[in-house]
């Protein structure tokens, strides 16, 4: 095949940003090439420049073997199907598809000719004359494409042109498209976000990120040999887990090592592993090379979404105690007061304040008519060390009430396989307050002081799991477990089998299935 | 949207006195001799055999529309470039180009047109050319805001495709441009000929009494002579003139939709 366009060197800057980071890109005859990414990726600006309205700030744009810098839009050999169209809206369909010809003078017999050609190429032939503001998306995009496909050009732009289609016209416009170019085999450059778009119609897939190539290369290479984890997680569903390679043949993640086929990673190198979902089979337990637990099964249509816990986070148990209703009853002045005990770490007390103490109490008291009333006095007597103290509560008119405060050591359990620590303390709730919750897990997590980080660098880790087993509507007094954990490994797996909740399995691959993945520079 | 109907109720009735009767008395007078009433209403064509019979007044209607027309053209002439000019800007100077078409408007016509007659003393000039600078003066912030509002609300993605499909800038202005602000160069038609078709005032203080036009014939007829019937016929001669005229351009309007290209 021979190279149509290259794009050689391609730097473009808007103001101080720069959208395009030294492009160099080959497209060839008869091919139709996507340039995948998100939004901002610089996508859009490559094909601007290749169709001539914007210009290079760096390198070339060769065309044929020619630099076509100083060939302006109108004299390029190169059309474009817009994202919202721009159809002419005082033109008629058959006006529309003529447009370029007409400019070009071309004789009228040979317009017609052209034009009703193209016309039945895209199925439009009985909206010939029709006004085309009063046709559907659908029927604006094939005129769009008509449009540009008339004039006969080497390279065909299309510019996101299905994100305005809905769902289904636009996977019947994929498959059209593709059709359309087998048919007058010329080159496609198409634009999109989307990856299952890509991966339908694309010959040769070019994934942008930043303003730079990723990785270049056919459907089934970008799918199954992604570059890094960027690549990816932007084609399709990925299990991607941190591991290192041993050497050739052997990479080791999640503290067990795999056989695989990748080599050319240097020994021990910290690597990304790829495992695709549809590539995990579910196995009896002990059976794969891995075991789990199901967490949660989702029917996609035609398979179920499994997800497997194979390895549990960090977690943390503390105790809820429950205690019956405490409210301090003020005849004289109708009010109630109420608040509980709590459990503090020792490192938070320099910095306790009456607000704070509050909140941890859940202190509030109220009138007659349910009105909150504000507490305008707390006094607490709390020293910077373990012990418990005394803590009072007081309105204006003199309803009180008085809980403990338990200073403990901090009370932190790390994980070192996990390389996350994690703690929460015992805390008092009354029954009421438990069934009155809206958002329970939540209201745990904020109850216990519970939180996780990550012991290299600090950064917050996501409370990701709370385990009680109790009923919050009916809770009666009494002690209760609580376990607040991290999340743990969890593996997506596709499969048609029906599988429960809760299912203890084992999961298998082939080595061949393990992709690795160089590390991405940050 | 029903409760809201009732609402129209006041304006309704404004309607009917203030611009339908006028408009029945004005057929009524056209119609009748002078001197009848309620009771005695006399029915002729008297007043319309007069005003064709005698060659002053057709002549000096040609030459009413003849001034129209002309001003019509010139406003274009002048308006389109400047519109089009305006369209281009960028937002903050946009505003200030508009602020300063709009802002003599602020100002009551007449004032502005006696500020011309002294502006004017100053030059050699014919009454003729006195009436239109005034006249292209006065209406031509009509067209260029008629003009300038039909032009911004093209979408810029279309002379992109223009120029994608092979047209040079010229070539999209004149296909893709050009038809899509027709729509705003006949409402300014519109907005200018008619006004300066009957006009009185400016022909009034610019031509010095040497350029008589119809707009002064039928305010001499109503204030002066107070013969009602004649200059009811002579307005409603315009009325029937500005109808037809209207009926063109619309007409033109839409045959230049359908022609393009």
């Amino acid at each position: 095949m021979k190279k149509l366009i290259q794009v050689k060197n391609v730097t473009k800057t808007f103001g101080s940003q720069v959208v395009l980071k030294d492009i160099s890109l080959d497209i060839y005859e008869n091919e139709f090439v996507t340039l995948l990414g998100p939004s901002g990726c610089g996508k859009t600006t490559l094909l601007r420049i290749i169709a001539g309205f914007l210009d290079a700030d760096e390198g070339h744009v060769i065309m044929d073997g020619e630099d076509i810098a100083n060939t302006p839009a109108y004299k390029r050999d190169v059309n474009t199907v817009f994202q919202h169209y721009a159809l002419f809206p005082h033109l008629d369909v058959y006006e529309n598809i003529a447009f370029g010809l007409k400019i070009k003078k071309q004789p009228k017999d040979i317009i017609d000719q052209k034009v009703r050609r193209m016309v039945s190429l895209v199925g439009l032939e009985d909206f010939l004359h029709r006004d085309v503001t009063k046709l559907s998306g659908g029927q604006q995009q094939r005129v769009a494409i008509a449009r540009a496909l008339v004039n006969e050009p080497k390279v065909l732009l299309l510019d996101e042109s299905l994100s305005a289609l809905d769902k289904n016209l636009r996977k019947e416009m994929q498959l059209e498209l593709k059709q359309i170019q087998k048919e007058v085999g010329i080159t496609f450059v198409f634009v999109t976000h989307d990856q299952e778009e890509a991966l339908t119609m694309s010959d040769k897939i070019v994934i942008m990120k930043d303003g730079e190539i990723e990785q270049i290369g056919t459907p089934l290479e970008v799918y199954n040999e992604p570059i890094n984890e960027y690549c990816a997680r932007f084609i399709g569903d990925s299990n991607i887990i941190e591991g290192n390679m041993i050497r050739d043949g052997l990479v080791r993640f999640d503290d067990v090592e795999y056989e695989c086929v990748d080599k050319g990673f240097k020994d021990n190198e910290p690597v990304d592993v790829v495992i695709r979902p549809e590539d995990i089979d579910i196995v009896p337990r002990n059976q794969g090379k891995m075991n789990g637990e199901v967490k949660s099964v989702l029917f996609k249509g035609v398979h179920y979404e499994v997800i497997v816990e194979t390895s549990s986070g960090t977690s943390k148990t503390v105790t809820m105690h429950v205690t019956k209703e405490h409210d301090i009853t003020n005849e004289s002045a109708h009010e109630k007061i109420s608040a509980s005990n709590f459990y503090m770490d020792l490192e938070d007390v320099p910095n306790l304040t009456d607000s704070e103490v509050i909140t941890r109490a859940n202190a509030q008291a109220w009138n007659e008519d349910n009105e909150d009333v504000s507490l305008s006095k707390v006094t607490y007597n709390v020293k910077n060390e373990v012990g418990t103290y005394d803590c009072t509560f007081a309105t204006d008119k003199g309803t009180e009430i008085s809980i403990k405060i338990f200073v403990v050591k901090p009370n932190v359990i790390e994980d070192q396989s996990n390389e996350e620590g994690i703690q929460a303390f015992d805390f008092y709730r009354t029954a009421d307050e438990i069934k009155e919750s809206m958002a329970l897990d939540t209201d745990l997590i904020l109850w216990a002081d519970a939180a996780a980080w990550n012991l290299e660098d600090d950064s917050r880790v996501e409370i990701w799991d709370v385990k009680y087993d109790f009923d919050d509507e009916n809770i009666v007094e009494g002690d209760y477990p609580i376990t607040f954990s991290t999340q743990g490994r969890e593996l997506k797996v596709e499969t048609t089998d029906k599988i429960e909740e809760g299912e203890r399995i084992g999961l298998n691959w082939n080595p061949e299935d393990i992709h690795v993945m160089r590390k991405m520079v940050v | 949207m029903k409760g809201f109907s009732k609402m129209a109720y006041p304006y309704i009735v404004w309607m009917v006195v203030m611009i339908i009767l006028p408009m029945l008395m004005i057929v009524f007078y056209a119609f009748s001799k002078s001197g009848n009433d309620v009771l005695t209403f006399q029915f002729t064509f008297q007043n319309f055999i007069r005003f064709f019979e005698d060659s002053v007044f057709p002549n000096v209607l040609w030459r009413s529309l003849k001034m129209a027309v002309a001003t019509t053209i010139i406003c274009i002439a002048l308006g389109y470039p400047c519109g089009y000019i305006i369209a281009k800007l960028k937002g903050n100077n946009q505003a200030i180009m508009i602020l300063l078409i709009t802002l003599p408007m602020w100002i009551n016509m007449l004032v502005r047109t006696y500020a011309w007659r002294g502006l004017l003393g100053y030059v050699e000039l014919s009454s003729e050319a006195r009436v239109y600078v005034g006249m292209v003066y006065n209406f031509l912030p009509f067209m260029i805001l008629e003009i300038y509002t039909s032009l911004s609300k093209i979408d810029p993605a279309l002379l992109v495709a223009a120029r994608d499909l092979g047209a040079n800038d010229f070539q999209a202005f004149l296909k893709v441009t050009l038809p899509l602000s027709l729509s705003g160069v006949v409402s300014g038609i519109t907005l200018v000929f008619l006004p300066a078709v009957s006009s009185f005032f400016i022909p009034k203080l610019l031509g010095g009494g040497q350029y008589v036009l119809i707009g002064n014939l039928i305010e001499d007829y109503f204030i002066t002579s107070g013969d009602w019937n004649f200059g009811s016929a002579i307005s409603f001669i315009m009325a029937i003139i500005i109808l037809i005229s209207m009926y063109v351009t619309r007409k033109l309007d839409r045959t230049a939709k359908e022609d393009e290209i």
